[in-house]
């Protein structure tokens, strides 16, 4: 994990927990948020491959668990997950271009969608189901957060 | 790193991530985690426990966490009603003011605003249960004799009686279901019969809220309405309100709701109802004294 010191990867977590708090607290439309460190997970992995990308899937898998009180531990089983399949599909795929980054970030977010969704079942005898706005929406919106993140992402942390 | 020992080292990491994220599903959380976990979601965002699934999710928080979130909830609700409550009180004085203004162009006598007195019922008299109870304020405060006496009762107010006796610290309120007491009344959602419909006559002009008559405490739970006009339709669940010929309550205040219209006798020339009282003289705690 050349050039994430410590200090950089806790800054790194706390700023992309923040963020994520408070866009969907003060910028939602419609109930309607982009899923910030499901994306942020995503730079993380194509960036830095999946051992970092994992760890702060986790970490912040566990930050969503928390402050969304649903099962403990789905978003964290989720974004661990993600961290290490784009970690690792990025030998494969060029992840830094937009047509095939919007590919992997909008089915990434279904396959999230579902995967927290069947967990829910599976736990709690109950599918979470985000409903329709947030399951259709939230994607598109990923999308086009992903090229600013991965923007922000280079001049934060790779320079 | 070489690129095997990399995936070597990814695929343990991924493993104990795993391994610890199915044991913290599967691991039944204790009370001050829970607790925790709601403080926390309610602080960073409060909606969590505001919508259609609110009740559920508060049913998996311990309760003191949970007095904690509904207080909070109830705040927030209360500080918009608060908010609304400026605009109403802006209304209410242009209103007023209008009130006033068309009141004095017609020659009529206006009507003097009145305070609330709150007091809290000390004292019930078991042999009298349905006729009066003694409240903890008096001359002292101000409480005038005659006084109309309000309840609060599911979100509304409603007739409880009128201040029969005052002596300095406490009053005696008599009850609106003692036998001596009396109030002009009308149904909200009273008419008169299609059949019988005279223009302005004393059924009124066929408008909801004109069919008059006077309630009478019976000394029993229930109250009785007399004198309402022989073609007047009652049906059980209209409700009775205030009349504004009242001299002591104002008008449009709850009574009670009819729970059955007497046969109608043909020797009278007005028909009656049996009223349900709008509180239960039993669970009085507090009433508003109108002064």
């Amino acid at each position: 994990m050349s050039g994430l010191t410590y200090f950089r990867m806790t800054a790194l977590f706390v700023l992309g927990s923040l963020a994520h708090w408070w866009w969907t607290t003060y910028l939602s439309f419609w109930g309607v948020a982009p899923q910030l460190l499901l994306v942020l997970t995503f730079v993380a992995a194509a960036r830095r491959g999946p051992i970092p990308a994992m760890c702060f899937g986790f970490a912040w898998g566990l930050v969503l668990d928390v402050y969304a009180l649903h099962l403990m531990g789905a978003a964290s089983l989720a974004l661990t997950l993600a961290g290490w399949l784009v970690g690792n599909i990025r030998r494969q795929v060029d992840v830094s271009s937009i047509a095939p980054q919007s590919v992997l970030i909008l089915l990434g977010t279904w396959t999230f969608f579902l995967f927290t969704g069947l967990l829910g079942l599976v736990f709690e005898k109950r599918f979470g189901w985000p409903g329709w706005g947030m399951f259709l929406l939230a994607p598109v919106y990923n999308c086009v957060l992903a090229p600013v993140l991965f923007w922000v992402w280079d001049l934060a942390v790779e320079s | 790193m070489q690129p095997h020992r990399e995936d070597r080292a990814a695929n343990i990491v991924l493993a104990a991530l795993c391994a610890a994220s199915v044991i913290v599903m599967f691991l039944p959380m204790a009370r001050p985690i829970r607790a925790f976990r709601a403080a926390v979601a309610h602080v960073f965002e409060p909606m969590t426990f505001a919508g259609a699934e609110a009740t559920e999710r508060l049913a998996l928080v311990p309760a003191r966490a949970r007095q904690l979130i509904v207080a909070d909830l109830e705040y927030r609700a209360l500080r918009e009603e608060i908010a609304a409550v400026g605009l109403l009180k802006a209304e209410r004085a242009s209103l007023m003011a209008e009130n006033a203004r068309l009141a004095a162009s017609l020659g009529l006598k206006t009507v003097e605003g009145r305070s609330v007195l709150w007091g809290r019922v000390m004292e019930r008299d078991p042999a009298r249960w349905y006729n009066s109870v003694m409240v903890d304020v008096g001359s002292r405060e101000g409480v005038p004799l005659n006084a109309a006496t309000l309840g609060y009762v599911d979100g509304q107010l409603v007739v409880l009686g009128r201040i029969a006796e005052v002596s300095e610290r406490t009053s005696k309120v008599l009850l609106v279901t003692d036998e001596l007491s009396s109030v002009a009344a009308s149904l909200s959602a009273g008419t008169c019969g299609k059949e019988a419909l005279p223009p302005a006559g004393p059924c009124g002009d066929n408008a909801a809220g004109t069919v008059e008559g006077l309630i009478q405490g019976q000394g029993t739970e229930r109250l009785r309405m007399n004198y309402l006009h022989s073609e007047a339709v009652v049906r059980p669940g209209d409700e009775v309100v205030t009349s504004a010929t009242s001299a002591t309550f104002p008008p449009g205040i709850l009574i009670g709701r009819v729970a059955k219209g007497y046969a109608r006798d043909p020797f009278l020339t007005f028909q009656s109802a049996e009223v349900r009282p709008g509180f239960a003289p039993a669970s009085v705690k507090e009433v508003a004294i109108l002064r």
